[in-house]
Formats: C-alpha cells, sequence, structure tokens
C-alpha cells in the first residue's frame, strides 16, 4: 500500500514536471504547444545519443535533456509561434493556428527518433549512473525516485514563488490577464515569452531525461500519451495555477495507480480521458483556475 | 476514366473517407464550434458497420445507415452536455471524448474483438456507392453554404453575441452542427470498415484527429472545398514524396507548419484571395473604390438578411 503511494507520488511528479511548463504557457502567453510531448521525448533522445558517444555520468545527462528540451522549445517559438501571433487577426484563430502548427512540428523529432531508433525503445545502460535501492521499513525507494520527487516539487515551489513575489512573474500573471494592457505599462511581452518557453522547454526535457531513468528506457512514441495526460492535469487544477497542475498531476497519477492496483488494468488510459471530461462538465476552469476575464 | 477509377480504387476510397472525416470536422469549425466529436463518431460509425455486418449479414446501406443514427443522436447529447463550453476548452472534451471511446472498443469484450478488432465485415459496398454518398453529402454541404442558412451559420461564427442579437438560435445552430458532424464522421468509419472488411482500435487513434485537422487548415476552413484539396493533397502525398523515402513523416511535418503558419486561410483561402485581386485589377480605374466582396455594408445586410 504504501509502495503504492510511493510509485503515485513518483508518477505524478512525472506529469508534474511536464505540464507545469504546458500550463504556465497556456495560462499567460496564450501558447498551447502541441509539440510539447516531442520536445520531452526528444531531450530524453539526445541524452541518449550523447551517452552512447561519451559514458556520462547522470547531471550531465540531466543538463543535456535540459538544454535541448529549452532550445528546440525556444526555436518552435521563434520560428512558428512568434509569426502566428503576428500575423493572426485575433486571439482566437491565433490559438487555433497555433495548436495546427504544433501538431505539425510534433511529427518532426518523432519522425527522426523512430528512423534512428527503428522505433525499438532507448535507454541510458551505456552511461556510468547505477541505480540503487533502498529499503526503508515496507517501501522501496530508489535514488531515481527522490531526485524525480524532490525535482518536481522544489522547481514547482519555486515557480510559484517566483510567479508570485518577482516583479517579472507579476509581468508575467499580467500578460495572462490583459497583453495589451500589460505591454501599454512597459512589460516586454516577447522576452517574456521567450523566457517561459525556454522554461517550459527545459522541464520537459528533465523530465524526459528522469522518465528514461525511472524507467529505464522508453518508446519515441511516449510524448503522445504524456501530452494527452498533462492535458487532463492541467484541466483538472485550472490552466494557469501551478497549485492547481500539482493537485491535478497528483490526482490523475493517484487515481491511474488505484485503478492499475485494483482492476486488470485495461481501463487505466481511459481515466486521463474521463476525468478530462468530466472535469469540463462540471467546472470547466477547473479546481483552482480564475474565470476568464473576457470583454467583447 | 474506369480503367484509372479501377487500378485506383484504394486511393479514390481513402480519398472520400478522408474527405467525410474532414468534412466533419470542417462542418462544426464553419459555424466556429471547435469540435473533435467527428472522430468519435468515425468510431462510432466503423465499429457498428462492422458489427452489423458480421452479426446480421445486413446490406451495407443499413449497417452504414445504424452507425450514422446512433452518432446522430451521440452527437445532439454531446451537444446538450457540452453546451457551455467553447473554443480549446470545447476542443478539449471532444477529443477527450473521441479517444475514451477507443479505450471502450479495447474493453468491449466479444461484441468489439477487444485489441485485435474486428474482421471479415464483407459487403458489397464499392467504389460506386462511396462516390455516390460523398457526391450527394458534398452537393447538401454546398448548398448549405449559401442561402438564408448560410449566412446565420457564418454570423454565428463571426460574431455570436451579434448573432443573438439579429435574432439568431446560436444554440440550436451549435446542436445542429454536432448532429450534421456525427452523421458524416460515421458514414466515413462506416465506409471505412466496410471497404476495408476490418476495423481495429488502432484505426480510431489520435491520428485520426491530426489527419482531418491538418487537412481542413492545409485546405481551407470555411468551405467543403477546402477540405475536399486537403483531402487529396494528404490521401496522395505518399504517393508523390515516395522520393524521399523514410524522411516522408518530416518532409509531412514540415508542411503542415508552414501551411499553418504562413497560409492561415488554407490554399482555398489563398486562390480566392489571388482571383479576387486578378479580377479587381481588370476592372477600370472608377470602378476600383466600388464596394467589393468584403465591404462591411454588404455584410450587414448579409446579416439582416439572415435573420429568420
Amino acid at each position: 500500500m504504501a509502495q503504492d503511494v510511493l510509485n503515485a507520488l513518483t508518477l505524478g511528479s512525472l506529469y508534474l514536471l511536464f505540464a507545469l511548463g504546458m500550463s504556465l504557457a497556456w495560462g499567460t502567453i496564450g501558447v498551447l504547444n502541441f509539440a510539447h510531448g516531442s520536445i520531452f521525448m526528444f531531450s530524453a533522445f539526445g541524452a541518449h545519443l550523447a551517452v552512447q558517444a561519451v559514458p556520462l555520468p547522470m547531471p550531465a545527462m540531466i543538463a543535456i535533456g535540459v538544454g535541448i528540451g529549452a532550445v528546440l522549445s525556444l526555436a518552435v517559438q521563434v520560428l512558428a509561434f512568434e509569426p502566428i501571433q503576428r500575423r493572426a487577426a485575433d486571439a482566437h484563430t491565433a490559438q487555433l493556428q497555433i495548436i495546427v502548427a504544433g501538431i505539425g512540428i510534433a511529427g518532426i523529432p518523432l519522425a527522426v527518433a523512430q528512423y534512428v531508433t527503428r522505433s525499438v525503445p532507448f535507454g541510458y545502460s551505456a552511461g556510468t549512473f547505477e541505480v540503487t535501492v533502498h529499503d526503508l521499513g515496507p517501501v522501496r525507494v530508489t535514488d531515481v525516485q527522490v531526485v524525480i520527487l524532490v525535482a518536481a516539487l522544489g522547481i514547482a515551489g519555486l515557480i510559484a514563488w517566483w510567479l508570485r513575489a518577482a516583479r517579472a512573474g507579476l509581468a508575467l500573471r499580467a500578460i495572462g490577464v490583459d497583453a495589451e494592457v500589460a505591454a501599454m505599462m512597459g512589460v516586454d511581452r516577447r522576452r517574456l515569452a521567450l523566457l517561459t518557453m525556454a522554461v517550459a522547454g527545459g522541464l520537459a526535457g528533465l523530465a524526459g531525461v528522469l522518465l528514461t531513468y525511472h524507467l529505464g528506457s522508453i518508446a519515441p512514441e511516449t510524448g503522445d500519451a504524456f501530452l494527452l495526460k498533462a492535458f487532463a492535469a492541467i484541466i483538472l487544477g485550472g490552466v494557469g495555477s501551478i497549485a492547481g497542475v500539482v493537485i491535478g498531476a497528483m490526482v490523475l497519477a493517484g487515481i491511474e495507480t488505484l485503478v492499475l492496483v485494483t482492476t486488470s488494468g485495461t481501463w487505466a488510459p481511459a481515466i486521463a480521458f474521463g476525468v478530462l471530461f468530466a472535469m469540463l462538465l462540471v467546472r470547466p476552469r477547473g479546481l483552482l483556475g480564475r474565470m476568464e476575464v473576457r470583454r467583447t | 476514366m474506369t480503367t484509372w477509377l479501377s487500378s485506383h480504387a484504394v486511393l479514390v476510397q481513402s480519398t472520400l473517407v478522408s474527405l467525410l472525416l474532414a468534412l466533419s470536422i470542417q462542418v462544426p469549425l464553419r459555424a466556429g464550434v471547435f469540435s473533435f466529436a467527428g472522430v468519435g463518431s468515425y468510431a462510432i460509425g466503423a465499429y457498428a458497420a462492422a458489427i452489423m455486418t458480421i452479426r446480421l449479414q445486413v446490406a451495407p446501406v443499413f449497417a452504414i445507415g445504424v452507425g450514422v443514427v446512433i452518432a446522430a443522436v451521440a452527437g445532439y447529447l454531446l451537444a446538450l452536455l457540452v453546451a457551455r463550453l467553447a473554443g480549446l476548452y470545447l476542443g478539449m472534451a471532444t477529443i477527450a471524448f473521441a479517444l475514451f471511446l477507443g479505450v471502450v472498443a479495447v474493453n468491449g469484450g466479444e461484441l468489439t474483438g477487444g485489441a485485435t478488432g474486428l474482421y471479415g465485415a464483407i459487403s458489397t459496398l464499392t467504389t460506386g456507392h462511396v462516390v455516390a454518398i460523398t457526391g450527394i453529402v458534398v452537393l447538401l454541404l454546398a448548398v448549405s453554404e449559401r442561402g438564408a442558412f448560410g449566412r446565420r451559420v457564418d454570423a454565428v461564427r463571426e460574431d455570436p453575441q451579434l448573432a443573438v442579437s439579429l435574432g439568431i438560435d446560436v444554440g440550436r445552430v451549435r446542436r445542429r452542427v454536432f448532429v450534421v458532424s456525427g452523421a458524416l464522421g460515421a458514414c466515413a468509419g462506416g465506409m471505412n470498415s466496410l471497404l476495408r472488411t476490418t476495423v481495429s482500435p488502432e484505426t480510431i487513434g489520435f491520428h485520426l484527429v491530426v489527419t482531418a485537422l491538418t487537412m481542413i487548415i492545409v485546405g481551407g476552413a470555411l468551405s467543403w472545398a477546402g477540405a475536399a484539396i486537403g483531402a487529396v493533397i494528404f490521401t496522395w502525398l505518399p504517393t508523390v514524396l515516395q522520393f524521399v523515402g523514410d524522411w516522408q513523416p518530416v518532409v509531412y511535418g514540415v508542411l503542415v507548419a508552414l501551411a499553418a503558419v504562413y497560409m492561415p486561410t488554407g490554399l482555398l483561402g489563398v486562390a480566392q484571395s489571388a482571383w479576387r485581386r486578378a479580377r479587381r485589377r481588370g476592372l477600370p480605374a472608377d470602378e476600383q473604390d466600388r464596394p467589393q466582396a468584403d465591404d462591411p455594408e454588404r455584410a450587414l445586410a448579409a446579416l439582416q438578411e439572415a435573420r429568420p
């Protein structure tokens, strides 16, 4: 039982790392990045290629994953999403185009990774890092799980604090409420948007490398599954709310683990969709989301 | 013509099935409703047609018809459920609905054949039937884009508040759009199952959402013709792109991204604006300032005419 709770928390932390940046970008700069899952997978894949060439320790692998994620995310923002937002007539059409562009771009890293790996799962067995298991009374915890839990909750806390306390955090939240008024008040929208996308991509890369360490190996298609779960976690908690994503990710992982443990598990993939749909029907803005301010 | 048709039968079939699926997303989009329920209806239609054909050996028209009726009813109920949602949230809810049905198909036991799906749905459906059905559907949709009804739908898309103030029942237009979308999706799914004689959970997954959406965006979202352009391009592209070999998905992704960034109105929109410019250049100088198709006054007149 305690072991199941720990596993659920680990899974939830991975969802959280993945969904945190997505939720932030959606709630503030209005970018719902469908290529996020692809960036996540390709960062883990890039680290895999690096470790095949040179046996690297875990911190170096994490740095590579975060770096690749941030660079890819910035590239997508500069090459696709910025031109769309500049050219689109209004925010609604821009959102739709950003989704389609994201879907198109998502196929590119996926195709490259599938071509190179021939769709065989890849891992970091060539690295210098060995997983050690600690027995703590009723539970067995690996040091990878410790890193995942600490990283996820630490980073979520850090971003929540930054949004609340820092001047730039306030500016980013202001963009989320009304981008034009924020720009009139002297907020540099472009710089903050780039920063948000870099952080989101870096977190996706971190989640990708840690997931690969946690599971031993991942397939190129893992990104799509994570993307759909992240939607559920974000909607559940409320778009743009950091505490909301934490709750959403943990609740989703908790329900999934519960279903996996108590049933044969064939319904497990439906949980994310069911939760997403039910939440949108009952409370579309999520558990902790604020009402969308709309002026027409 | 007939020899060409018989040698390319499979390609023609998948083009038309893709067209109907794309239309099931395009019809709601025309009314400003961002719904992927058509993909869920595709799943309903695909399984209903296969089950009816295998178990009861009914004629294809009944097998597909049952799916169409179920999906249209499901579409109506879904429209009532999600009446409060709009924009991306509506898109998310309908994606969740569509993908949930895929998991239901895996868990359906003997009825849906579980993860392996259903085989041997052999029927008398031919390419000619598919061409005829698609032709009728496209004709009806083309008619619905004109006249008072077409203008009413345009008004609902462009400005729902204004449409309400003009006496248009926005809720009713949205519900109708969901029903039509459900019927179109189920028709596409049913025909696909019977043409391929098989259906499995893998054939109704997330990739259908991607395919349908890219077809509409590249072709053009505001008319059936855009969906037709997209369906032709993306069904025939693999045969054209054979020279790039394994890198086909990469080229595909780049094309979709470029289209989304630089051609937001799709190929149809690009062609229409080029046609309009060319016609304007042909007019004498004093006619150039005359009101054109995009004139606000004419748009207003069209909106007022749309009042029932």
